[in-house]
């Protein structure tokens, strides 16, 4: 658990000392790093910055392996959505991000650091804006709880955190940098790449968490305004699929749709009375519907 | 000529017909309920729906869900219906979102449309997901999509939505009553 910390802000703290002084004091760097690291242990947790970092390069790479969806004014619609009910959120102020990939696949990833993506496969079988305020509010919960970085840290192995430390002093020492390096720290990138071979994106989250993340879920698309029973509406939607062997899907990463309905019945009465709020059928189908 | 375009018509209808009721979800009580003439706990009751009554779902309003049950229609809660898992999740077929606009139908209704589709997205698989390599140039152009705080609130605006206070305490006490 402490490691992730220890080395984000190892790498926090060595990579603007090297770049900053040009400098390849490897050990001086390493000094600052522990101490930094000390403090950081306390907190135990990666910084906001780094986990919008992390967040960044692991979407890049989420980009590398699904394309984005060509219709500009989706990608703008499903944003606009996105940040709206995000800012009714405990972090409202994240740089927040929605991407709909083009796949058939039906899911929808949270990234640390308040990157969301949502396949068109699953936006193609909503059928209200309420709908997609729901499943938005879901993946925005995981970031706003920390989902993703509690797992990453009780999945991780120690020598893991070993080889991204030297990965990174190296690429400094050989002075290497690339387009990507200017867009995505370098640091960020080496975490990503490990998580992705681990298996990050198909590892399931715990239940306990998913439940948690759909009764917040509820809270703040009611908040922004919505029929709090989008989500609900989206789940029965989710229900009558089959489970297939696509490991990518929603149906393996998740618990099954009418067990996550069954909790949410407990919490429904209290938001009973924002069932009037709207759904906006025609809004979402007119954007949707039009997108090639 | 008019003959053959009645007779298109005829089959134009008919095809519309047996598309409209293929795509029409079926769903199942999951407890002896009540069918109510609108979506609210004090309208009339039209016939109480044993457990298990297999029911067609006609549309959704909220915490309730139009249905029809035995040749009559009305309204159940929407946490008293169960939905049997038919659909295909085809990862090799689809056409796109286009295909949501079809005449005889959109959202899930199209589910089963995909599965006629013949060219399509193929699907993400697990492999591709652990083999991702980074796309700076993607990520970029997904940032340049980012709306600000008075985009969405313009939105919203747009859209009528009125935000309401409510903690999520108040949520979760309330579920204890």
């Amino acid at each position: 658990m402490k490691r992730i910390a220890m080395i984000a802000a190892l790498l926090a703290v060595c990579i603007p000392a090297a770049a900053q002084f040009g400098g390849i004091d490897l050990g001086k760097a390493f000094d600052i790093g522990k101490k930094a690291m000390k403090a950081q242990e306390a907190t135990k947790e990666l910084s906001q910055e780094d986990e919008i970092e992390l967040g960044n390069a692991l979407t890049a790479s989420f980009l590398g392996a699904a394309p984005l969806h060509a219709d500009a004014n989706l990608q703008r619609y499903v944003n606009r959505v996105g940040r709206w009910v995000a800012l009714h959120s405990d972090r409202p102020d994240l740089p927040w991000i929605f991407s709909v990939i083009d796949t058939e696949t039906i899911n929808a990833f949270a990234m640390p650091g308040g990157s969301v993506i949502v396949s068109s496969g699953l936006l193609k079988r909503l059928a209200s804006e309420s709908e997609l305020a729901g499943v938005l509010a879901h993946e925005i919960a995981h970031v706003v709880k920390r989902h993703q970085v509690t797992a990453m840290q009780s999945s991780m192995k120690a020598d893991f955190f070993k080889s991204i430390g030297t990965e990174v002093a190296s690429d400094r020492i050989g002075g290497r940098g690339g387009v990507a390096g200017q867009m995505v720290k370098p640091f960020a990138l080496d975490m990503a790449g490990n998580l992705i071979k681990d298996g990050f994106f198909l590892r399931p989250l715990d239940r306990s968490m998913e439940y948690e993340a759909d009764q917040m879920a509820i809270v703040i698309a009611t908040r922004s305004g919505y029929n709090p029973f989008g989500l609900v509406a989206a789940l029965q939607m989710l229900a009558q699929y089959k489970g297939d062997a696509d490991a990518a899907s929603v149906f393996s990463t998740h618990p099954p749709a009418g067990e996550r309905i069954g909790e949410l019945e407990k919490f429904m009465p209290t938001v009973e009375r924002y069932a009037t709020q709207p759904e906006l059928e025609g809004r979402f189908k007119q954007v949707v519907g039009a997108a090639k | 000529m008019a003959r053959m375009n009645f007779r298109f018509l005829v089959a134009a209808f008919l095809l519309a017909l047996s598309w409209a009721a293929w795509g029409q979800e079926q769903a199942f009580t999951n407890r002896s309920t009540e069918l109510k003439e609108r979506g609210a706990a004090e309208a009339g009751t039209l016939a109480t729906l044993p457990e298990n009554t297999e029911v067609k779902v006609i549309q959704r309003g909220g915490g309730w869900t139009q249905v029809e049950a035995g040749g009559k229609k009305g309204w159940v809660r929407v946490f008293h219906l169960r939905f049997p898992a038919t659909a295909e999740t085809s990862s090799s077929s689809g056409g796109g979102l286009s295909s949501l606009t079809s005449a005889f139908g959109f959202g899930r209704k199209t589910s089963q449309q995909t599965t006629i589709a013949t060219t399509g997205i193929r699907g993400l698989s697990p492999e591709d997901l652990k083999n991702a390599s980074p796309d700076t140039a993607a990520l970029a152009k997904a940032q340049s999509f980012r709306a600000d705080k008075p985009a969405a609130e313009r939105f919203a605006r747009d859209g009528k939505l009125a935000a309401v206070t409510i903690e999520y305490k108040e949520y979760k006490e309330g579920a204890r009553r």
